[in-house]
Parts: structure tokens; C-alpha cells; sequence
């Protein structure tokens, strides 16, 4: 069963930061959805190999240029970016 | 101290040259304002779902037959999970375990195979720009589509690493992929390397290169690499599985490890992505338009036109030479005669990589074609061909734009030795001094010839007769 | 009896009973004066609708035909993407986030004229059964606002059960749409996966997600399908093999086989049951022929959905890291720091619990017992349906075991709550379309729904079935809110 160490190591691949008050509640919250997410091993019965939903396949798109969208339109959501770069800044 | 010996195997890169990105229709053109090559879709916009191009398919099957591969009739997308700010939806579309292709080899001059496990379709990430700390994100190269092409470790030594790049670049060219340029990131390798003695067969525990983008650096850095494992191994500490980078200004690698850099890919399937069902008649057809790979066109250059091995490899090594070069030898007798142009008298206008790449010259193959059936026809020696075509390079234009009548003609051989008669009796002490062993003497010889015959004749030739004369 | 459906509201404007630009503005009147006890919309855009509405009105004065849809008004679930209009997921991460570009489904809609009153509350990033973990706070239930309309499109079925939406579009990935419309007492269609377009939608479970109507009538639900569903270019997994749904509705069901699959009727709230044993008297009655059988792989619907859903969902939710969009923390050291900071304080618990669950599952180690499990028992689930539907026409089932929760009671339950869904997932897991219709209420006035569930893209069946049974009983009771025709 999952421990703290691990809920440790599963927030940093998931990039959450997790308060140290929150870890031993936390813990416990995925112990008890983990259990309910285990109940599925109880099942022996048969099993299919899934690929998509309808079996589809072979959906493609031609080769063919269709025109980028405008800079500004791209850093609409940055306040227009800096300099045509999505800004980061090291430090805030 | 044992001998050691080194194992690697490459995960190489390369960008295929479409004309949109793998899951839009964004421009994969180099360059440009950061940012204008880009839609919802390659930002990574909640909401916006993937396309696949059909052309990066092609070119993946295309890559893949050529280098011998398998092409798997099914072929699935699957989802790499990592967070990194030029990665616009903090996973990157690729394959895992059902690639477009496997089970290839490229074969090595030495005749040993390198064998390739998968060639799988991918997309590549965004640039970053670091300025005083501050981080810039440029999204034009995200999506640009990628094959990456991953070798078994059969691999022994850098020479066979730099030799296997060397051709795999020479095919994804030759077959109209990609322009594999290493300097502007179109070609990269991950190169794996470890180490063990050279008696033992069980392998050593591997490091991995990134990202090497120049053959100077990828040889420093596997030459450090071997010296620093050995080192370890001898000194009884443990080689560490890692990602190292190659620091080029110290020469050295460096660990990249790093608790935020903690990797575990999660890879599952692309739930936005259909199955990619390819059947054998779709293979067969692509597979058709494969044209002559290098190593078939540099043994058939060797076997029927009598071409040296170090000229063969000169004319295959850029696609548009040896299409000029087949275009020409295909109508001319001695083709050799064509291939001695071009090295010697046309690679002299082209100095670099870049301008032999792209062969951007005045002479069409029909002009070159004129020129050399005029020597073949005995109509202009050789020397008046190299003058013609060094005018015809700058100029462009045809043979006969340059060689007025009265040069033509040539002199049939019956002529030729009366005058090389005539000169050597006219020449007493040169002959003296052929026959006391300076050889160079000859040159005062044909040098009567030419001016007797206006340089219309054959140099060879003449000293050919030159020489039966003298005896 | 119902009011203000489509037909009923179209004819009005055809017969200039009532103006486009009056009949919006009576709609967001309503909406001032009963959003703040429903918190149905997060936004209200007043502007753009007003502005639509006058185009239909001159389109009427000039004599132009005008279609069914045309001037209606409408809203969208706040995951669909509007260009130029805040589209948030009801998460802090997204707040401020304007898309550049329209859902698929909203141009549809857009271009068949439709008036955007606004945009609607719903679970964060739809991760709920209740609506409560929105940023915004919950919707309440219009029948008895001291329950929860439901969720995760609580906002879009609150609306519409409240009068103040005449139509909106919900998302579904376990059940958000069928849920709040049993809920609210109304209509919500589930459709077939890929039948309509994702394009736009902001994901959830890629695999499992769908656009559906939420509606006043069964009618309704069939003009708004047939207006969204096609193939479309942007979404290779829609391929549009729909046929149309309004002009079948009343076709005869007589001999038509309902299966009645056993394991969807155990632990059913006696109330629930007892409507569902009335609704299958009912379908006798109308010459429907009843199959019992047995499904018991559904047993495992539940486990399997969340750890599919949760696994695509950490996937994508990566990408909220706000260096493209949305919000970001305020004072960090580094990327990595940023990246970290920005997700915990930007995402809601329940997202945080489900992106971790579903991190954990596809880590390499458990990917084998959990994430590889869950898709070959997927694979075994999809086939049980189609075997099932050798038996039968359609299904039918109970929407959710019990009625509207009382609001808090999500927040305090997290597993309880997820075991709410088990009637509603099967469908999502096998991508079936199902359609939620009011069969009954219960001691408190609160609605109970059922659901009929049909074969792939068999729409225009499942969709007969519940309009028959619409028209033979009258279950859909009034709120006694909002706009009134």
C-alpha cells in the first residue's frame, strides 16, 4: 500500500507541491482510494486487449501549409509576451 | 591494466522535412520570428486535439525501408509524460510499444551490420532562450515532426558510431526524408556508452549522452566518456546509470541528474489519436519510390564505370551530385571522365558541405554531357574540356559557346604521331635525356606536340606515342 | 407541462409574438434575479447575446427563414471553449484564461444562430458528482436549493431546470451530464464517443469525454444533437456516423426489447427502484418486450472508469504550468518551484486527488496491476455491452442510485461520492450513448431519473424510446422560476 515516501515521489512526477500539515492526511485520503482502485485485481474473469473505442483507424491529414496564427494572437493570454517569447522569469 | 573495450548504441534524430508539423498545419520552416509558425494546437491550447500529417507516416516507412526495417501493419501513438516548459502539453506524442517500424540494420564498410531495433514517428519540443537567468519559450519547432531511429548496442568503437551516422545521414538524405543538418538540429544523437573488458561479453552499465549535434563533439565526448568509465572500473568504484550532457567548452560530460529532473515517462496510450493501419500493398508502393541508396549506387560506380573507391564515396555523398553524375554517366562512354570533372575541376567552385549539398551550379547535365562526348569524339583534348567547363561554371552556357571551329576537329592518331616524329627529331637533347632516365624531359616533347598542333591534341596520347617512338 | 422548449420559443419569435432582443433580455433578467441562490452561471455574457439576438430579430423583419435553433437562448458548460470569452473549468488555474479560438460545437451552434446567455457552473475540470468543487462554488438543485443540482454540469442543468437556459451543452465523462439532469429533473443526452466533436472541450479523460444536450424535453435533446453531431476534421476520434434523431421520435416501439440487466437495480434507494419498476410496467404497457438478463462484469465499472479517467486526466493536466496561460503563483524560485507552487494553489483538491491517483497508476511499477488491468477489463466491458445488445434493443436503467445529495455532503465523501456514479459509467467505459429522462420524485419533491441506454450510434433509437415514454407519462415538474412561456 501506498506510503508517504510514495505520495512524495507521485506529487513530484505530477509537479504539486505538497504542504508537510497536508501529508499524513493526504496519505491517508489515497490509501482509501487506492484500496477502492485495488478491487478491480479481484476480478479473474476474462479480458479483451482495448484499443480505441469504434476501432478506428487511419485518420490523417494532407501535407498542406494553412497559415500560423498571428504572434499577438498566440501571447493573447501572456499580456502579449516579451519581445514574441512566452516570459519566464527566474525569480518572483 | 586490462584492455577495455566500448559499447554503444545511438538513439538518433532526425527531422523529417515536411512541409507542416506533425499534428498541425503550422510551417515547419527554419527560423522566423519566435512564435509564428504556431496555433492552438501547437501551443498546446486546452481543448485543441491532434492531426497526423499522412506525409510523416510516408517518410517514417520511407526511413525505415531503407534501412532494412520491418514495417509493422499496426502502429500505435502513445503519450510521454514529462514536464519541461518547451513542452507545450507536458507530454510529448510518440510511439512506445508498437513503433511504425523495426528489426533494421544499416551495414558498415567493413561489412558489419548495426543492427536498428525501432524507427518510431514522434514530435519534437519548442526552443528555449536563457537570458541573465530569465527564461524565454519559442514554440515554432514544437510539433515539427521527428523519426528517431534507436540502434541495438552493436557498436564497438567511436569510429563505427561516427561511420554509422555518417551513412544513416547519407541515406535519410538520399531518400528525400530529411536534410539531416547536425548544425541546425536536424539530425542530433543521444549516444549511449559503457565499457568492459575486452575478453568479458556481458555488457557494463550504460550512461547516455544527450543531444550530440556535431561530430567533433560526439568523438571528444565519447572519448571522455570511455577514459572516465575505465577509470572508475579500474579505481573498483561503479559506473552510475544517467543522463549526462557533454559541456563543450571543458570537453567533459557532466551528470544531469537532479531530483526535479526525476523521470518516469508513464507513457500510455494517445487517447486523441486513431490506430495507424498500414497494409503490405501500401508498403510495396512506397518502397517503389525508394531510389538507388548510396552504398548500392558507390559498388555499382566501382564494378561497371571503373571509378575508385575514395571517388565513389565522393559522388555519393551528396544527393544532387550523383543524380547530376547519373544523369551524365547514363549517356557517355567513360563515365570515369565525368567523375574526374566533377571532383577535380567542379568541387573546386564548391568548397564547402553546404554549396556541394546543394549543388547549385550553371552547368546542366545536357551541357556536361555535350562537353564530354566532344572528348569521347576526339573533337577537344582534354585540357580545352577542363578550360570550357571552368568558363562554363562561371557562366553557364554550352560547350560550343566557348570552342570556336578552329579548335575543334582534334587530330587523329595518324597525324599525331607524324608530328610526334617531327618533334622528336626536332628535339635530340630532350630525347638524350628521356633515355638517360629523366623522365620529366617528356614535358618539352608534348609541349612541341601542342604548340604544332595549336593544343588540339591529346596529351596522353601523344606522350603515349612519344614514348613507342623513343623506344 | 413543460415550458419554454425549443419549438415553443422558436414559434413565439416566428409568430412575432415576442422579439429575439425582449425574449433574451427577459432571460437575463431572470438570471440576475435567481443566480445568486442557483450560482448556475459563472458568467453572463449579455453583450454578445444581445448583440446576436437583434441580428435574428432583423433576419425575422426581413422575412428570412430562421432555423429551429436560431435566436435561442442558450448556454455552454464553462469547459467548451469560446474564443475571445473567459473559459475557466470553474478551476483558479484557468481564471483570466480567454481561448483564441471556438469549440467545434460552438461554431455549430454559432452559426445556426444561437443567443450565448453565458456560461455555466460545473466540477472543476468536471472531477465531480456534485458540482461543489468548482472554484465558484457549487449550483444548487432549483427544485430545493439546499441540494446540489448535481454534477459535474451542475451549472448547465440547474439552468435549464430553473428557466433561466431555454438549452445548454454539458460534457459527460462518467456521467456528467445524465447525473445533474436526474438531478434537475430534466433531459441530458450522453452520446455515442464520437459522435460529436471534442474539438474545443477542454479534456478531462480524452477516451471517455463527450459533448451532450441538457434539455427540457426529449424533442429538444434530438434538435440539439442534430445540430452538433458530425464528422469533424479537428477530432480524429469523431467520426460522425450519426444518423438524424427529431424526425424518428415517434416511431412505434411496439416489440422494440428493453433489457433490464440485473446488476443495475442492486443497491437502489427503494424510492428509485420503485420508479424504475413503474417505468417497465410503463414500456409493457406501450408494447415493449422486457429482457432480464445479467452483466456482472459491471461489478467493476467503477474502479475501472476512475483509474482510466484519472490516468488520462494527470496526462492532461499537465500543461497548466502557466507559462502559455492562466494563473501563476505569485512569488516563486526557479521553474520548477513555479511549475509546483502555481498547480497546488491553482488546482482544487478533488483535481489534485485524481491527478495524483492517476500518476500512481501509470508509474512504472504499478502501471501493469492498475493502468494495463483496468484497459483489458475496458476491453472485456465494451464486449459484454455488445453481447448485450444481441439481447436487446436498449437498456434500461436507473440514472443514479438515489436522488440530489444535500450540499457538503461530496466534500466530506470522496469514495462514497465516486460510488454514486456506478449507474452512469458503464456507458462512458463501453462509449455508448444513454439519455437521462425524469421517471419520478421522491418524498422531498426531488426528481429521480432513468436512463435508456442503446448501441453505438444508435441515437435515434434510445431517443424514440424516451420520447414515448415522455409523452405517455408526465413526470417533469415545473421549478415555478425563471422565464415562463
Amino acid at each position: 500500500m501506498i506510503d508517504k515516501q510514495e505520495i512524495m515521489d507521485i506529487a513530484l512526477l505530477s509537479k504539486l507541491h505538497i504542504d508537510e500539515n497536508e501529508i499524513d492526511s493526504l496519505t491517508e485520503e489515497m490509501m482509501n482510494i487506492i484500496k477502492f482502485a485495488d478491487t478491480i485485481n479481484e476480478y479473474d474473469g476474462e479480458v479483451e486487449e482495448f484499443d480505441n473505442i469504434n476501432n478506428l483507424s487511419n485518420v490523417f491529414r494532407n501535407d498542406e501549409v494553412v497559415e500560423s496564427y498571428s504572434q499577438s494572437e498566440i501571447l493573447k493570454n501572456v499580456d502579449g509576451g516579451e519581445n514574441g517569447y512566452f516570459p519566464v522569469k527566474k525569480k518572483v | 591494466m586490462k584492455e577495455y573495450e566500448l559499447v554503444s548504441g545511438l538513439e538518433t534524430h532526425v527531422e523529417l522535412s515536411t512541409k507542416t508539423k506533425i499534428f498541425c498545419s503550422c510551417s515547419t520552416e527554419f527560423g522566423g520570428e519566435p512564435n509564428t509558425h504556431c496555433c492552438p494546437i501547437c501551443i498546446g491550447l486546452p481543448g485543441t486535439m491532434p492531426r497526423l500529417n499522412k506525409q510523416v507516416v510516408n517518410y517514417a516507412i520511407k526511413a525505415g525501408l531503407a534501412t532494412n526495417c520491418t514495417i509493422n501493419n499496426i502502429a500505435k501513438m502513445d503519450r510521454k509524460n514529462y514536464c519541461y516548459p518547451d513542452l507545450s502539453k507536458a507530454y510529448q506524442v510518440s510511439q512506445y510499444d508498437k513503433p511504425l517500424c523495426s528489426n533494421g540494420y544499416i551495414q558498415l564498410d567493413s561489412g558489419k551490420k548495426i543492427r536498428i531495433l525501432r524507427i518510431h514517428i514522434e514530435e519534437d519540443a519548442g526552443k528555449l532562450v536563457h537570458e541573465r537567468g530569465d527564461t524565454f519559450v519559442d514554440y515554432n519547432r514544437g510539433g515539427v515532426p521527428l523519426i528517431e531511429i534507436v540502434t541495438e548496442p552493436d557498436i564497438r568503437s567511436i569510429d563505427e558510431a561516427i561511420e554509422y551516422v555518417e551513412k544513416l545521414q547519407l541515406i535519410m538524405k538520399s531518400i528525400g526524408v530529411s536534410d539531416c543538418k547536425m548544425q541546425e538540429g536536424s539530425l542530433r544523437c543521444d549516444v549511449n556508452v559503457s565499457v568492459k573488458p575486452k575478453d568479458v561479453d556481458t555488457l557494463g552499465t550504460r550512461t547516455e549522452i544527450k543531444n550530440m549535434n556535431s561530430f567533433t563533439f560526439m568523438r571528444q565526448a565519447m572519448e571522455y566518456e570511455f577514459d572516465r568509465q575505465v577509470d572508475l572500473i579500474e579505481s573498483g568504484e561503479e559506473v552510475i546509470q544517467e543522463t549526462r550532457r557533454f559541456n563543450t567548452g571543458t570537453g567533459e560530460t557532466e551528470g544531469m541528474r537532479s531530483k526535479e529532473d526525476a523521470h518516469d515517462y508513464r507513457y500510455f496510450r494517445e487517447p486523441d489519436l486513431v490506430t495507424i493501419h498500414t497494409t503490405d500493398e501500401e508498403i510495396e508502393e512506397i518502397r517503389a519510390t525508394l531510389p538507388e541508396l548510396p552504398d548500392s549506387k558507390k559498388a555499382r560506380y566501382i564494378a561497371d564505370f571503373g571509378i575508385n573507391e575514395t571517388d565513389a564515396k565522393i559522388l555519393v555523398k551528396y544527393r544532387k551530385v550523383s543524380e547530376f553524375f547519373d544523369a551524365v554517366a547514363e549517356k557517355v562512354n567513360k563515365p570515369k571522365t565525368v567523375s574526374n570533372f566533377i571532383i577535380s575541376t567542379i568541387y573546386r567552385t564548391l568548397s564547402t558541405d553546404d554549396e556541394r549539398e546543394k549543388f547549385d551550379i550553371k552547368v546542366s547535365s545536357e551541357s556536361m554531357t555535350e562537353l564530354v562526348k566532344l572528348i569521347e569524339d576526339g573533337k577537344i583534348n582534354n585540357n580545352l574540356a577542363k578550360d570550357t567547363l571552368e568558363k562554363m561554371l562561371q557562366n553557364g552556357g554550352k560547350p560550343t559557346d566557348y570552342i570556336d571551329e578552329s579548335q575543334m576537329g582534334g587530330v587523329d592518331e595518324g597525324e599525331l604521331r607524324a608530328i610526334c616524329e617531327k618533334v622528336v627529331l626536332a628535339n635530340p637533347k630532350a630525347v638524350e635525356d628521356i633515355k638517360g632516365g629523366k623522365g620529366a624531359a617528356i614535358g618539352a616533347l608534348i609541349g612541341g606536340v601542342m604548340k604544332e598542333t595549336k593544343g588540339k591534341a591529346d596529351a596522353k596520347a601523344a606522350q603515349k606515342i612519344i614514348r613507342e617512338i623513343i623506344g | 407541462m413543460k415550458n419554454s422548449t425549443i419549438k415553443k420559443l422558436h414559434n413565439m419569435l416566428l409568430q412575432g409574438e415576442i422579439t429575439c432582443v425582449d425574449l433574451t433580455k427577459k432571460y437575463i433578467d431572470e438570471i440576475k434575479k435567481n443566480n445568486e441562490s442557483l450560482n448556475a452561471y459563472v458568467l453572463l455574457t449579455e453583450d454578445e447575446a444581445l448583440q446576436q439576438a437583434s441580428a435574428v430579430d432583423e433576419k425575422i423583419k426581413n422575412g428570412e427563414k430562421i432555423g429551429l435553433l436560431e435566436g435561442i437562448p442558450m448556454t455552454l458548460k464553462d469547459n467548451i471553449s469560446t474564443n475571445g470569452i473567459e473559459t475557466t473549468c470553474c478551476s483558479k488555474i484557468l481564471t483570466g484564461y480567454k481561448p483564441i479560438y471556438d469549440a467545434y460545437v460552438w461554431e455549430k451552434l454559432k452559426n445556426a444562430g444561437a443567443v450565448m446567455l453565458g456560461k455555466t457552473n460545473m466540477d472543476e475540470f468536471a472531477m465531480g458528482s456534485s458540482c461543489e468543487t468548482s472554484y465558484f462554488g457549487g449550483a444548487a438543485n432549483p427544485h430545493n436549493t439546499d441540494h446540489v443540482a448535481g454534477g459535474s454540469s451542475g451549472g448547465v442543468a440547474s439552468a435549464v431546470a430553473g428557466n433561466i437556459a431555454a438549452y445548454g451543452l454539458g460534457s459527460d465523462t462518467g456521467g456528467s451530464i445524465r447525473q445533474p439532469a436526474s438531478f434537475c429533473g430534466v433531459v441530458g443526452l450522453k452520446p455515442t464517443y464520437g459522435a460529436v466533436s471534442r474539438y474545443g472541450l477542454i479534456a478531462y479523460a480524452s477516451s471517455f469525454d463527450q459533448i451532450g444536450p441538457i434539455t427540457k424535453s426529449v424533442e429538444d435533446a434530438a434538435i440539439v444533437f442534430d445540430a452538433i453531431s458530425s464528422k469533424d476534421y479537428y477530432d480524429s476520434t469523431c467520426s460522425g456516423a450519426v444518423e438524424t434523431c427529431a424526425d424518428k421520435l415517434d416511431n412505434d416501439i411496439t416489440g422494440v426489447k428493453i433489457g433490464v440487466p440485473k446488476e443495475y437495480y442492486e443497491g437502489l434507494r427503494p424510492d428509485v427502484k420503485n420508479a424504475l419498476d413503474n417505468a417497465i410496467e410503463e414500456y409493457k404497457k406501450l408494447g415493449a418486450e422486457i429482457v432480464e438478463f445479467e452483466l456482472p462484469i459491471l461489478k467493476y465499472a467503477l474502479p475501472v472508469y476512475y483509474i482510466l479517467a484519472c490516468a488520462e486526466a494527470s496526462s492532461n493536466l499537465g500543461r497548466y504550468d502557466s507559462i502559455r496561460y492562466g494563473y501563476r503563483t505569485e512569488s516563486y524560485n526557479g521553474i520548477h518551484d513555479m511549475m509546483c507552487k502555481t498547480r497546488s494553489e491553482g488546482f482544487g483538491k478533488e483535481v489534485q486527488r485524481r491527478i495524483l491517483l492517476g500518476t500512481y497508476v501509470l508509474s512504472s511499477g504499478y502501471y501493469d496491476a492498475y493502468y494495463k488491468k483496468a484497459q483489458n477489463m475496458r476491453g472485456a466491458i465494451v464486449k459484454a455491452f455488445k453481447e448485450a445488445f444481441a439481447k436487446c434493443d436498449v437498456i434500461l436503467a436507473p440514472t443514479v442510485p438515489m436522488t440530489a445529495f444535500k450540499k457538503g455532503f461530496s466534500s466530506q465523501n470522496a469514495v462514497e461520492t465516486y460510488q454514486t456514479d456506478i449507474c452512469t459509467v458503464p456507458v462512458n467505459i463501453a462509449g455508448l450513448p444513454g439519455v437521462s429522462i425524469p421517471c419520478g420524485e421522491d418524498n422531498e419533491g426531488l426528481p429521480i431519473g432513468m436512463q435508456i441506454i442503446g448501441n453505438s450510434f444508435c441515437e435515434a433509437k434510445i431517443l424514440n424510446v424516451a420520447y414515448k415514454f415522455e409523452q405517455a407519462t408526465d413526470f417533469f415538474k415545473n421549478t415555478e422560476m425563471g422565464v415562463e412561456f
